[in-house]
């Protein structure tokens, strides 16, 4: 048996973590194999600049903190920007899957170039970003967004009617673009997977069932990340980082 | 029960495709995956000359042209060389996995960057066409051989004598190339893996039972390659691509 930490990006309540945990039937999974969601202590109200990613990192990074004590074998982050990944890497000997980075690596086992959709412009600058960081851009044909603030929280919510004809033309413009492969941009658009597959005529990635099935693999193969590309710290801060995380769900509170 | 295709880039005895099924002991497969291997009617010696890997690519194409046909919801083609992958493609609509570009990819989900240790210097020809068709070249911190000729049918067998080679080979790789994972050149080197995963600091990815766990998830996920990367022919000649594979097994019984 073995055990799989989620940890889910913002602070959220039991009836809304239950709508990330959809994920996880939307695909088969093994038996031996159980997903537990963790939501983070506090964090920002959105994600679209430095400020949001800076405390995105540290909030994800305390929420995986304890995973190894804790029992889990393997860490997932439920967020497409891999934010806290890197860090969580540093810290633990089991594998931490970011979806961000390998759901892009993934596409490319399918086709030549992927697409990738984007919630709204603000989101825009986040991808360019990763995309120089992992040397991704040659391999992408485009980002393009279908213009709808996100709702963490609902997600589509209701308003799936309105928002899935303009998720699809946002893919029909990456195709045009020459997109072999749409990657979904976050895994708030899980809910949009279906729509999306049956009218497309090309793969639709969705990172948070595929992460789920890539740390399955890891974990039969008994893959980890490097060492070398995530070194240990010297001093491990860890009671500074729940510290921190702890004084900021304070503030949150008040 | 879901029903995976191993197509075995040489032709085989059943002692012989034994060896190849080990691996899928060691990938650990969930229970409803069946593994099936099937070997190619012909095919050249070695993939050592552009020769070689046209003969391949035929062979490949050959042996896996009915695998949806025959009920089968994945093929994994056990070669890094993914000879025949991009033809099967073209013509399959269940995902056809290519155990090195597979390889390569998921080595950059573990590390920066990643090393190729192989049995000998004349495979390093296949690495480099794969990596320039996926433009990840700038990844690859190098790639390093034992300067042992590989037995294709027979594998490592006997030759414990190659282990410390290849674990010299792939420790310089990691200490002097600077890569963060090291990648087996070949589905034919598996045997090789507990041995060189247990000395070395990295994480050292085993193609063959990777590309059998990626079939997995590709079939649980519903993803199959795309079709506009991998267009249909216009006219398909499977006829004459079976008819051109039994005359070339003739000939090698004629031999």
């Amino acid at each position: 048996m073995s055990r799989v930490l989620v940890l889910v990006p913002f602070a959220l309540d039991e009836d809304a973590i239950a709508h990330r945990r959809e994920q996880t039937v939307e695909v088969t999974l093994r038996p031996g194999v159980t997903f537990d969601f963790r939501p983070v202590l506090a964090g920002p109200t959105a994600f679209m600049s430095p400020h949001d990613w800076a405390l995105m990192d540290i909030a994800l990074f305390e929420a995986g903190l304890s995973a190894e004590e804790d029992g889990y074998d393997a860490v997932v982050i439920d967020t497409v920007s891999d934010s806290g990944a890197d860090a969580l890497r540093s810290v633990h000997d089991i594998p931490v899957l970011a979806p961000g980075r390998a759901s892009l690596l993934f596409a490319l086992s399918l086709g030549r170039k992927f697409g990738i959709l984007a919630q709204w412009e603000p989101a825009l600058a986040r991808y360019r970003k990763v995309l120089d960081e992992w040397g991704l851009r040659d391999h992408c044909a485009g980002v393009d967004h279908f213009d709808t603030p996100p709702d963490f929280v609902a997600l589509l919510g209701d308003k799936a009617q309105v928002v899935l004809p303009r998720m699809e033309a946002a893919c029909r413009r990456l195709i045009e673009a020459g997109a072999d492969v749409i990657c979904l941009g976050s895994t708030t658009m899980h809910q949009a997977h279906h729509y999306l597959i049956e009218r497309l005529e090309v793969p639709v990635v969705n990172p948070g069932p595929l992460s789920y099935k890539l740390i399955e693999a890891f974990l039969a193969l008994g893959l980890t990340h490097s060492r070398r590309a995530y070194p240990r710290p010297l001093v491990p801060k860890r009671a500074m980082v729940h510290a921190m995380l702890s004084a900021a769900a304070g503030q949150d509170a008040d | 029960m879901r029903k995976v295709l191993v197509l075995v880039p040489f032709p085989m005895t059943p002692e012989q495709l034994d060896l190849r099924r080990a691996q899928a002991r060691a990938a650990e497969l969930p229970p409803d995956i069946e593994i099936h291997y099937r070997p190619v009617l012909a095919a050249p010696s070695s993939y050592v000359s552009h020769h070689d890997y046209v003969l391949a690519d035929i062979s490949l194409l050959d042996a896996g042209l009915d695998a949806q046909t025959d009920g089968y919801d994945a093929v994994c083609v056990d070669t890094v060389s993914d000879s025949g992958v991009a033809a099967l493609r073209s013509m399959l609509d269940i995902p056809v996995i290519a155990a090195g570009r597979t390889m390569f990819l998921a080595a950059l989900m573990l590390g920066r960057t990643f090393g190729i240790v192989t049995m000998w210097e004349n495979w390093f020809g296949l690495y480099e066409r794969i990596l320039k068709d996926l433009a990840i070249t700038d990844r690859l911190a190098g790639m390093r051989a034992a300067g042992v000729e590989p037995d294709n049918r027979n594998l490592l067998g006997g030759k414990d004598e190659v282990l410390p080679l290849l674990l010299e080979a792939a420790t310089l790789l990691v200490e002097e190339d600077g890569a963060d994972v090291v990648c087996l050149g070949s589905t034919t080197m598996h045997e090789a893996h507990a041995y060189l995963a247990d000395q070395l600091p990295v994480p050292v990815l085993n193609g063959g039972p990777l590309s059998y766990q990626i079939a997995d998830a590709m079939t649980a996920l519903g993803l199959v390659h795309s079709r506009r990367a991998y267009p249909q022919p216009i006219v398909s000649k499977a006829g004459m691509i079976r008819a051109m594979m039994e005359a070339a097994a003739e000939v090698e019984a004629e031999i």
